[in-house]
């Protein structure tokens, strides 16, 4: 069903920047105010898109290049996942290892382009997000190498329709994901997308010489990385096998990422940042919680 | 039948006298209640040993839970004759102690109370038919005898209890998954939930055990009863319990405890050997732990300065001995039952004269005891023949004994072991006689009056090496043939009939 | 049923990892109470068919003995030593639950090996994870208090060995059993006190006056 694939991600690229501004929306909830727009997220990225570009002139052009490669590494990532159901355009066997390294590639060119103008912040900030992620990737990669040996497919497409509804086994994944989501995306406990002290910022601090349209590329592509791994765990969770009625499980599908988003939300109020030197014994959890997993499945 | 009654009877005597030595109002009525309470149980042991040793025959009681075999019965002979030596000690060295108010008569009531309970316990382990009673009772000797460290409460007899306690309950815990497995492997045999764990019905149906499991099972139950008895590399708790502990506590320590917890893996022996297919797969691990108990004390021996350390790591020696004998196997087995009673009796009397000389010169350091001799003519004689007897010199009843072991080793053709031992033997020869010689004949370092003995002190230094001496050179027919039969309950190719109660099975 | 047993299980394997991984003395006394219970639950569980009052009364006296004295007898410990962290144990945290996941290997690769027959294959592995991970805590951590939680949960999984691996058990034995245990850990907590009158702290690495 090649039109329902596209659809599906023109659904993404649409609806991507919605996530944050429902996730917003929670957290204003949470605090008893009004909050930003639910669409704040689209006018950010327009604005950025219209403003001009500064380079500082001790960059070189991977500074440049950073936000596009990122953005066109997770637009890659989108054509792999599939949603509701519904096989993904990229879809082929062992796309899932694609798929986590394609986020790392997109990672790898942000944090370069941090390190490349030379500020002292960025390079910290670039440092911290290195570690994590890389006591996140294998939480992510055995989780879904355990769902991988589950169901017997190399293909998201075709592992995730496949999954065993709520078994022990996918329980310990989705819990183990859901701390890699949180990691990755850069949201509490691990990160604080609002704070404004460099020292303690990870993923935000890296990103403060872009401006402009970059901005924007950044801007949009961490929403649709919030979009992407968001519909791998749905995926596990609520597995949807597409019938003729594809576009139902796709709307429900759509309704579990926004669900998730305000789970998000809710963590999001009602934790604290952990201090940092605790990250690495939540993301050893979250990787522990995969293997247990994947042993699980193995036995 | 009578004899069950006896049977119960060695084991509730103690326990209940244990419990009205709490009551007592004076330490002198506590340590006479504490005495005549284990003369009573041993006189009923040794009815039971009477019928059981030269006969061969097997009493059973409680169902069959509780019995007295060859083997159970010669393990009770050594532990009454350390218990009742101990108990007329522990009633001269306390009377010291109270004069010198080091104890008070709260002090001397757990003491007596738990001295009792200790030996109702390790009857318990040597009569019960039911492994998993025999592996509760040395649990339980091992919380009774805890608080025996530590009479004295002080930061290095705390240290002491705490490292006794932590390694030895966590050793016992792994003894006990060795038992799951046996039970577990007993169980896939087809045998009665009744059945599971009696040591008469695993031993007559090993055949069908699975092989895999009883290897499994004999790892663990060596770790951990081996931690117990203190074969090396589980041995770290042993000489800071026994160099903390009072004197009459590390007696019944290194003389009987210790010897428990090896009675436990003798048990399992035959079960494992018949299982296995005599491969004497088991049979080799024992001499292994054993080797490398003898050689690890041997090198440990060399640097001590503390007496009762150096006792201590005597007995980890001498247990590596037991248990080379053991897994020779043959004439091997016999020696080390030989060697299990000459060790005991030995040790007890070393302990006996070490905490005795402690109290004199008020220190354990061998530096300052040097001259005993002078001091204390009596104790003096006491430590240095029982240092004597201990490295094996020759009228001794250990050099017999460990002599048989060297043939066993020679006739199985066992060089490497041989030559192990051999090494371990002559470090420990030299090691010992260098501490020995000085602190029994050089000039005491500070001029102390001589001290007076009495008759009763008397009798316990030369009657034991009497023994020792007697049956170095010459063995009575009925010991030997009493130790035989004892050893045949190991030997799996013995002919022991083994039956059950009338009526059950 | 036996995926009742499936997520006990699994519940206590979480529960090992998360005594190798977490520091706070209270929160470990909390999960080996939660861990004692479980056991308890377990034990009428595996045998849900054949209910007779020796197996209750086994079931309950561990529920109530693992899931409230023994905690009960900890945190008085606690209270009295004034002692809420570990403060540098011999393995960090991170690598006890690295380590905690090679024993977690280690026993299902054993499990595999052992002729045991069980009605569950999580069972076995499960028992001795819980096993070597009250060992590796008793060897890895310097607080006494520790050292005796993990006498404890060495016992949980020794216990749980016994009810999945032999289950019939007779009932004087079990009790023995049971009653060695407590005692054990009673001892173990009157010792704590005194070590912590004598010392001033619980810290057994520091316990090192007797030598050689």
């Amino acid at each position: 069903m090649p039109i329902a694939s596209i659809i599906n991600i023109c659904l993404g690229l649409l609806l991507a920047p919605l996530l944050l501004g429902i996730i917003n929306k929670t957290k204003a909830f949470f605090a008893g105010r009004t909050g930003q727009p639910l669409f704040q997220a689209y006018l950010d990225i327009i604005k950025q898109l219209r403003k001009g570009v500064v380079y500082s002139q001790t960059t070189s052009l991977i500074f440049r290049a950073g936000p596009v490669i990122g953005l066109a590494s997770v637009l890659i990532a989108l054509a792999i996942v599939p949603l509701g159901g519904v096989a993904a355009p990229l879809a082929f066997s062992g796309d899932l290892l694609i798929f986590a390294y394609i986020l790392g590639l997109m990672r790898f060119f942000t944090v370069l382009a941090a390190l490349d103008t030379g500020s002292s912040f960025e390079g910290m900030g670039a440092s911290r997000e290195v570690l994590f992620s890389a006591l996140a990737e294998p939480a992510l990669l055995i989780g879904l190498a355990a769902i991988a040996r589950e169901t017997h497919a190399m293909s998201l497409s075709q592992m995730l329709p496949a999954v065993s509804f709520l078994s022990p086994e996918v329980v310990l994944v989705t819990v183990a994901l859901l701390i890699v989501y949180l990691c990755e995306n850069a949201r509490i406990p691990f990160d604080d997308p609002n704070t404004h002290l460099e020292l303690t910022m990870i993923h935000e601090v890296m990103v403060l010489d872009h401006s402009g349209p970059d901005f924007a590329f950044i801007l949009y592509g961490s929403a649709l990385k919030l979009w992407v791994l968001g519909l791998v765990i749905i995926g596990i969770v609520f597995p949807a096998s597409s019938g003729s009625f594809w576009f139902i499980s796709v709307i429900s599908a759509i309704g579990g990422l926004f669900f998730l988003a305000v789970i998000v939300g809710i963590i999001e109020s009602t934790m604290a940042r952990l201090r940092l030197i605790r990250i690495p014994q939540l993301l050893v959890a979250a990787g522990s919680l995969s293997l247990f997993a994947f042993i699980l499945v193995l036995r | 039948m009578d004899y069950e009654i006896i049977l119960w009877l060695a084991i509730t005597i103690p326990a209940i006298s244990g419990l009205i030595c709490l009551l007592m109002p004076s330490p002198k009525a506590a340590l006479g209640v504490m005495c005549a309470a284990v003369f009573l149980a041993s006189l009923s042991g040794i009815f039971a040993i009477c019928e059981v040793l030269p006969q061969g025959r097997v009493l059973f009681a409680a169902a069959g839970w509780l019995f007295m075999d060859a083997l159970s019965a010669y393990n009770l002979f050594v532990m009454i004759t350390v218990f009742c030596l101990s108990s007329v000690y522990a009633c001269i060295y306390f009377k010291e102690e109270i004069i010198h108010k080091h104890l008070n008569v709260k002090q001397i009531r757990l003491f007596t109370c738990l001295w009792c309970e200790a030996l109702a316990a390790m009857t318990v382990v040597l009569l019960s038919n039911n492994l998993g009673i025999m592996w509760v009772g040395i649990e339980a000797t091992t919380l009774i005898t805890a608080f025996l460290i530590c009479v004295h409460v002080s930061r290095e007899s705390l240290e002491a209890m705490w490292k006794y306690i932590l390694i030895c309950s966590v050793g016992v815990a792994f003894a006990f998954m060795g038992t799951l497995l046996v039970a577990a492997s007993a169980k896939s045999a087809g045998l009665s939930a009744h059945n599971l764990l009696l040591w008469t019905t695993l031993r007559t149906n090993a055949v069908h055990l699975d092989p895999v499991l009883i290897k499994a099972a004999f790892i663990f139950l060596l770790v951990g009863y081996g931690t117990k008895a203190g074969l090396a590399p589980m041995h770290s708790w042993l000489p800071d319990a026994h160099s903390q502990a009072p004197a009459p506590v590390s007696a019944i320590f290194s003389g009987f405890m210790l010897n428990a917890a090896l009675y436990c893996i003798m048990r399992y022996v035959p079960i494992i050997e018949i299982s296995t297919g005599n491969t004497s797969w088991g049979l080799d691990l024992v001499a292994g732990f054993g080797i490398f108990s003898i050689i690890i004390a041997a090198a440990f021996i060399l640097f001590q300065t503390d007496l009762k350390r150096l006792l201590a790591y005597h007995s980890i020696e001498h247990l590596g001995i037991i248990a080379l004998g053991l897994g020779l196997g043959g004439l091997g087995t016999f020696a080390a039952l030989f060697h299990t009673f000459n060790h005991s009796l030995c040790k007890t009397l070393s302990f006996f004269a070490a905490g005795r000389l402690g109290q004199i010169f008020g220190s354990q350091d061998m530096e300052k005891m040097s001259g005993s001799l002078r001091i204390s003519p009596v104790w003096g004689i006491g430590i240095f023949c029982s240092i004597l007897a201990l490295i094996g010199i020759a009228p001794f009843a250990l050099f017999m004994s460990e002599f048989q072991l060297l043939r066993a080793a020679v006739d199985k053709g066992a060089i490497i072991a041989l030559i192990l031992f051999l090494l371990g033997a002559g470090i420990v020869f030299v090691g010992a006689l260098g501490h020995a010689i000085p602190l029994v004949w050089n000039d005491p370092q500070k001029p102390t009056a001589r001290v007076k003995t009495n008759a009763v002190e008397f009798t316990l230094v030369f009657a034991p090496l009497a023994v020792l001496l007697l049956l170095g050179l010459w063995m009575p027919e009925t010991l030997a043939q009493a130790l035989n039969t004892a050893a045949d309950v190991i030997r799996q190719t013995g002919g022991t009939t083994i039956l059950m109660p009338g009526g059950k099975q | 049923m036996n995926s009742a047993i499936e997520i006990m299980m699994i519940l206590l394997v979480l529960s090992d990892m998360a005594l190798l991984g977490l520091s706070r003395l209270r929160t470990c006394i909390s999960i080996v109470s939660f861990q004692g219970m479980l056991l308890g639950v377990l034990a009428l569980t595996m045998q849900l068919s054949a209910i007779t009052p020796r197996l209750i009364l086994i079931a309950a006296a561990s529920f109530i003995i693992k899931g409230f004295i023994f905690p009960f007898l900890l945190r008085r410990g606690i209270r009295e030593a004034g002692a809420q962290y570990e403060i540098e144990p011999f393995v960090g945290y991170i690598m006890s639950v690295i380590a905690g996941l090679a024993m977690l290997g280690i026993s299902f690769w054993l499990g595999a090996k052992l002729p045991l027959f069980a009605a569950n294959t999580l069972l076995i592995p499960a028992a001795l994870t819980t096993l070597f991970t009250g060992l590796f805590l008793i060897i890895a951590r310097k607080n006494a208090l520790n050292q005796c939680l993990g006498y404890i949960i060495m016992e949980n999984g020794i216990y749980t060995f016994g009810i999945v691996s032999v289950a019939e058990i007779p009932l004087l034995v079990e009790l023995g059993i049971l009653l060695d245990v407590f005692v054990a850990v009673f001892v173990m907590g009157i010792a704590i006190y005194h070590i912590n009158r004598e010392f001033d702290h619980l810290d057994s690495d520091r316990l090192n006056i007797l030598k050689g």
